[in-house]
């Protein structure tokens, strides 16, 4: 049972090498990317049904037992991070054939294509936290080349601006790593859990080295002040990978947020004095900084993609935005104990679950517009629902669940994170504490679904409706690529009707996440596979 | 660069290099070494000889072959013959890490055996070097062509 843990990586490094191999048979190659892409779905998803079903499966790499091997840890929280994947990167591959053209899906666009989703499930899959630097590396070595792809002095530019940040962010994190490996004497992060929870072990020091890796997660994810690399890098990347760099790879920066500081650092003794944080919770020096983060990350995002004239940068601010409303709950379930805390993980793990899939069908849709139209400015967009109704009714779903109604994706998505936010606010107003601090999260909250509000109807409104410009009365709008997005829109449709099983999903994932004893169990106690 | 004190240099120094890349390349299983640094070394024997007499040499001064000056250096034979390099050294990588599964061992999972030869006696013979074989080929075939392709720019 335990191989299915490893299924999903060797699916991707298989299909990434065999479409190496097949290089010079382009159909052919597109064929084993697809294929591939939809054989890691299917592991993905047999693994999150055994995760579901039968518990977490863990599998030692090479036989080496942890915490002296690398072990593959696959429990809910991984499962269902690697599912939002799956799902954002079969559309993406799909969507690639038909999107970019013949030339360039032959400069080794499906094998990167398959070393980022490598990179993405080693950096879900992996318990040890070496290896982690090792698969962020991964992804983002495959990244550079896509945000280099076209070549132009623009593309370069992002390129350039984007690995000096990243190697930057890399530096920090090898610093932290390395920092954690000479205080608690382990790279295993279960094993490094058990060291942290004994009482008089080191601690002091852990806060600060993991502010250096937590630096580079949150340039990861682009949270605020670290998003600056994001509209250029998005506008440079071919539009498929950016779905994939918005639904995905930016989740995987969260994910290791929470992983580290709730799984990891959940049983530790932390006590560092941080002014606004409870006192009460091992990881409340996090709230702070992470509610600041989030609610910058809002603000930014959400002001920036309402002044936005292209769709892509739009889309790009709008991602800066979302992934705040992501790590503003984070925030609160650090600040808080119990089961607000487990709210908390559960309304950000629902978020990216809604956003990974919402923004990878906006991505996508913004593709079918730039292969038709050739732009995505708005202001040389108009009257697109002319021309395609069918593909207007599929990027009105996807504005829609960005924006929150119901019963679309996002409905549930803002609904968890509110959810959370007010009961901060009771929890505050209950207790002796002052209530600003949860009140002014409301109102950001608050103002941040107003903007988005503004932006979607603008993006939708300017491209779709009005007169037709000349460019759009030119283009023609692929119905293969509007019959691929209406499935994914039905996606997004049944994921908000039927949201019954995700949340119980995402409940797992969350539990997981918070159950620092049965990880360390998991991994540490299991018999030799 | 290409003075005869360089070249000089190169031509006794390159050998070595080529030696020691080697000797780190198969000891590298049980000892500091391995796939990735032999193969770096062996890429700065190349980038010596690069450096000391031109990007074409190796292709019209030592395999003497002709070389198409008019198409881009992606295209130069040897150029591709790095990148199947590459190509191939991940194949072996990947293989070698799939194999294990099939005798019912984990992924990646390495074994060991010792043989007698006449003369050498004792040598361990490790499934690790098929693995770091690979990682050597992927080391040398990637990076010779992107200081190829770059060098020439």
């Amino acid at each position: 049972m335990s191989l299915l843990a490893l299924a999903p990586m060797l699916a991707v490094l298989l299909t990434g090498t065999a479409a190496l191999l097949v290089r010079g048979w382009p159909r052919l190659q597109r064929g084993v990317s697809v294929l591939g892409t939809l054989g890691y779905a299917g592991a993905v998803g047999s693994l999150c049904w055994q995760v579901v079903s039968g518990g977490a499966v863990v599998y030692q790499v090479g036989g080496w037992r942890a915490p002296f091997g690398i072990t593959l840890v696959a429990d809910a929280l991984s499962a269902f991070m690697l599912a939002l994947t799956a799902i954002v990167a079969v559309y993406a591959v799909v969507f690639s054939v038909r999107f970019i053209d013949d030339r360039n899906q032959r400069v080794y666009y499906h094998p990167m294509f398959q070393f980022l989703l490598l990179g993405a499930t080693g950096a879900l899959l992996t318990g040890d936290l070496f290896n982690l630097f090792v698969w962020f590396e991964v992804m983002l070595m495959a990244s550079y080349v896509f945000v280099a792809f076209y070549g132009n002095a623009q593309h370069t530019a992002a390129a350039v601006r984007y690995v000096v940040l990243n190697i930057i962010g890399g530096v920090l994190m090898l610093l932290g790593i390395g920092g954690l490996y000479a205080t608690t004497g382990t790279l295993n992060m279960a094993d490094m859990a058990r060291v942290l929870a004994d009482p008089g072990g080191v601690t002091g020091a852990v806060v600060g080295l993991s502010a250096l890796i937590f630096v580079t997660f949150a340039l990861k994810a682009g949270l605020v002040p670290f998003q600056f690399w994001v509209p250029s890098a998005y506008r440079a990347a071919p539009l498929p990978v950016v779905a994939v760099f918005a639904g995905a790879t930016k989740k995987v920066g969260i994910y290791a947020i929470i992983r580290l500081y709730f799984t990891v650092f959940g049983n530790a003794d932390l006590s560092v004095a941080v002014p606004g944080a409870d006192a009460g919770s091992s990881i409340g020096f996090l709230a702070p900084v992470l509610v600041l983060m989030g609610v910058a990350s809002i603000l930014v995002g959400g002001l920036g993609a309402v002044t936005r004239d292209s769709l892509d940068e739009l889309f790009a601010y709008s991602s800066i935005g979302q992934i705040g409303f992501i790590a503003v709950p984070i925030g609160i379930a650090a600040a808080s104990t119990g089961s607000l805390r487990h709210l908390g993980v559960l309304a950000a793990l629902v978020f990216a679950f809604h956003h990974a899939v919402t923004k990878g069908l906006l991505f996508l849709s913004t593709g079918v517009i730039r292969d038709a139209v050739g732009t995505t400015r708005l202001s040389r967009l108009g009257g697109l629902a002319d021309s395609s109704p069918a593909f207007a009714s599929v990027m009105l779903v996807g504005g829609l669940s960005l924006v929150g109604i119901p019963p679309l994706a996002g409905f549930f998505g803002k609904l968890f994170v509110f959810d959370a936010a007010s009961r901060r606010f009771a929890v505050a107003a209950a207790g002796t504490e002052t209530t600003a601090g949860a009140a002014a999260i409301l109102l950001v909250l608050v103002v941040g679904a107003v903007l988005t509000i503004l932006y979607s109807t603008r993006a939708w409104m300017g491209a779709f409706w009005g007169g037709q410009t000349e460019a759009v009365v030119r283009g023609r709008i692929d119905p293969v690529e509007v019959a691929l997005l209406s499935t994914f829109a039905a996606v997004v449709l049944a994921s908000g009707v039927g949201f019954e099983p995700i949340v119980q999903f995402a409940d797992a994932a969350a539990d997981a996440a918070l159950d620092t004893d049965g990880y360390v169990d998991l991994v540490l106690g299991g018999e030799r596979s | 660069m290409t003075t005869v004190i360089t070249r000089t240099t190169a031509r006794i120094v390159v050998p070595i290099i080529l030696v020691v890349a080697v000797s780190l390349f198969l000891q590298g299983h049980s000892l500091p070494g391995g796939g990735f640094i032999g193969g770096v070394l062996t890429v700065a024997a190349f980038t010596l000889v690069y450096v000391a007499y031109n990007l074409d040499y190796l292709e019209a001064g030592v395999l003497d072959r002709e070389v198409d000056y008019d198409r881009h250096i992606g295209q130069h034979r040897t150029v591709a013959a790095y990148r199947r390099l590459f190509v191939f050294g991940l194949a072996v990588v990947v293989g070698s890490a799939v194999a294990g599964l099939f005798v019912g061992s984990p992924f990646l999972a390495q074994t060991y055996t010792y043989v007698h030869l006449p003369l050498f006696g004792e040598i361990e013979l490790a499934s690790a070097v098929v693995f770091d074989l690979g990682i050597y080929c992927v080391v040398v075939g990637g990076l010779l062509t992107i200081f190829s392709v770059v060098g020439a720019e």
